[in-house]
């Protein structure tokens, strides 16, 4: 029956092309709208990610990354207290106002990072993590930051800013390297600088930060570090990494309502690929019900009858499917030049590979209906 | 001298349908009772309405009648399960029809073979035989074919080929010829006038009465009554040719 199936299927180019079309609409919707869903979820939490630690001190009733509040200089002693802290690493982020070379104001999110620890045993995650010019060493002196390649318009900045002057809460800061596609979930540009910089950028006191990153010798002993630390210092928070990057996550992708338009653009995407493909096969199973009524007398099982749409079906969600991610990437690359992380990995395309299957298993049912209730009677009318 | 008296393909007896109930209910068929033999060529004929579709439709296995007993090839269809009379079908019947219901999108051989590979023949099996019975029609320069780049004769005996392929005990044909030209009904009619040859039957719905000249029996119902039930003109001429001898 397949080879019946398939053969009416590629028989007819006008609808195979129609159906076609559909489930790579669909597909392609369902992709992007995942992929987009899920770069926003991977920018969001960005900073915690590539941080690392295993937990993370803030002022207390910080919510999200964004949101943090500077705390005193004597909290550095209060977090390396308990014995199983093996490093804290102290962090800044924070919104600041940058003058723009032609001396336009904006907003930029000013990430100060201890530079690497070569005492450390263990290795030191990168930061920032993808640069496209410069070394992570060019931050070391003072004042000296680094800017994204897709911020450089919006900040006036020549394509090769290095040496490109800033005004940041009103004081000059030099660039000197340049990262590539580090951007920020509500697109304020990152600027990245080593500690001492960020403080004075942001008139904090020596050893002030707004975050301690924790490494522990055991990761098994964090709820009782985290109970000595709060117990010592009441106004600290202590959020596992996992625990604060679901925090930060939900507060922008949830709290935006940006989950729920994606998550209705790609149920719009199944709907309108349902449709089609329903349409199509049903049109289809019309079209040779009289063939099929022939079988059924010759004695076709309802199996083998309903077969004859099931191949179809799962033709156009392979095919349709396959050809719909490759769309997708295709347009993932130009989406990701015009400042959208799309993020379109196994898992992702997994999961929306899924979603077409079931789409077109359910555009199959009125079809496999019609044809299970076939009068084989039908023949002699 | 008399033919020989062959088994019995179909046995109807006392076969009644009604269709719908109470006072809306209508009685298409009465009582008919009557047999197919092996090597007959049998034509149904009556006027629109009389019952004939309703009779080889249940004759088939198709429909249930609402009366009466049909047993075909030896099995009592009246007793089995849809799934079981699906079983005998596929084993003994060949259907052909006025509208020929060949896939488009399928060759003539393709057409003719998926049926044999239905019925559980191997792939080179079905192409071998579907080859074969597609000669045997006179469509072995054809097979290549599409039903859209045939004429209706040649398109009637692709689907006859589809029905014959399975060596079926009993071909069941309705209106086989109404769409064709004398010519063409004349070849489709010599194709399975040498099917019955093989000691299977023919039973073919008709109203046309050029087709008696190929009928070993002509049964004429109406009103759902079996209202004649006589020799056809080729066992007439046949018989006459015997007793000439």
């Amino acid at each position: 029956m397949r080879y019946i199936a398939l053969r009416s299927l590629l028989f007819d180019r006008g609808k195979l092309l129609g159906a076609l079309s559909g489930v790579a609409f669909a597909t392609v919707l369902l992709l992007l709208q995942i992929g987009i869903y899920q770069g926003f979820i991977s920018t969001a939490s960005a900073l915690i990610d590539h941080m690392g630690g295993d937990l993370w001190v803030m002022a207390r009733g910080t919510e999200v990354t964004d949101n943090g509040e500077p705390l005193s200089a004597g909290a550095r002693s209060v977090v390396t207290t308990p014995s199983c802290v093996a490093r804290a690493r102290g962090a800044i982020l924070s919104f600041a106002a940058v003058r723009k070379p032609g001396d336009a104001l904006d907003a930029v999110q000013v990430v100060g990072f201890e530079p690497p620890d070569a005492a450390y045993p263990r290795p030191t995650p990168l930061v920032p993590w993808e640069l496209a010019r410069g070394l992570p060493g060019d931050l070391h002196p003072l004042m000296r930051v680094s800017v994204d390649t897709t911020d450089l318009k919006k900040l006036h900045l020549p394509d090769n800013p290095v040496g490109a002057e800033l005004q940041v809460n009103g004081r000059a800061v030099f660039v000197a390297a340049v990262t590539r596609g580090i951007r920020s979930f509500a697109l304020t540009p990152f600027l990245f600088m080593e500690l001492p910089t960020a403080r004075r950028v942001l008139n904090l006191a020596d050893g002030q930060v707004h975050y301690w990153v924790l490494d522990l010798r055991d990761p098994g002993c964090a709820p009782a570090v985290i109970r000595e630390i709060t117990s010592r210092s009441p106004d600290l928070d202590v959020r596992t990494a996992e625990d604060f990057r679901a925090r930060t996550q939900d507060f922008w992708v949830k709290g935006s309502g940006a989950g729920t338009a994606l998550g209705f653009s790609a149920l719009l995407g199944l709907v309108v690929g349902t449709v089609i493909v329903a349409q199509t096969l049903y049109a289809l199973t019309r079209e040779h019900e009289k063939e099929l009524a022939t079988l059924k007398a010759v004695g076709a099982s309802a199996f083998e009858l309903a077969s004859f749409v099931g191949w179809q079906a799962a033709f156009l969600a392979v095919v349709g499917g396959a050809s719909g991610a490759a769309i997708a990437f295709a347009t993932q690359r130009s989406l990701v030049r015009a400042v959208l992380t799309v993020v379109l990995d196994a898992q992702v395309v997994v999961v929306a590979m899924l979603a077409v299957l079931v789409m077109c298993a359910v555009a199959s049912l009125a079809s496999i209906h019609r044809v299970l209730t076939l009068e084989a009677v039908e023949v002699f009318k | 001298m008399s033919v020989p008296e062959r088994a019995a393909l179909v046995r109807t007896d006392r076969v009644s349908k009604v269709y719908g109930t109470g006072a809306l209910s209508s009685r298409v068929l009465h009582a008919v009772s009557f047999e197919i033999r092996q090597g007959e060529l049998t034509l149904l004929m009556g006027p629109s309405g009389s019952g004939k579709t309703t009779l080889i439709s249940i004759l088939a296995g198709l429909q249930r009648p609402s009366g009466g007993r049909v047993e075909l090839c030896g099995h009592d269809l009246t007793r089995m399960s849809e799934s079981d009379v699906a079983l005998v079908r596929r084993r003994h019947l060949g259907f052909v029809f006025q509208t020929y219901n060949l896939f488009p999108a399928l060759t003539a051989l393709e057409n003719v073979a998926h049926v044999l590979r239905m019925k559980g023949a191997s792939a080179r099996q079905a192409e071998g035989a579907a080859r074969d019975t597609l000669g045997r029609v006179g469509l072995g320069e054809r097979v290549g074919h599409r039903p859209g780049e045939l004429s209706g004769g040649q398109k009637q005996r692709v689907a006859i080929a589809r029905a014959l392929a399975g060596k079926p005990s009993l071909v069941i044909g309705d209106e086989v010829t109404a769409a064709l030209d004398s010519g063409s009904g004349v070849a489709v009619m010599k194709v399975l006038r040498a099917h019955v040859a093989t000691d299977a039957g023919v039973l073919l719905v008709t109203h046309d009465h050029r087709l008696e000249a190929f009928a070993d029996r002509v049964l004429e119902i109406e009103d759902g009554r079996i209202v004649a039930d006589r020799r056809g003109a080729y066992r007439r001429a046949d018989e006459a040719q015997q007793g000439a001898r």
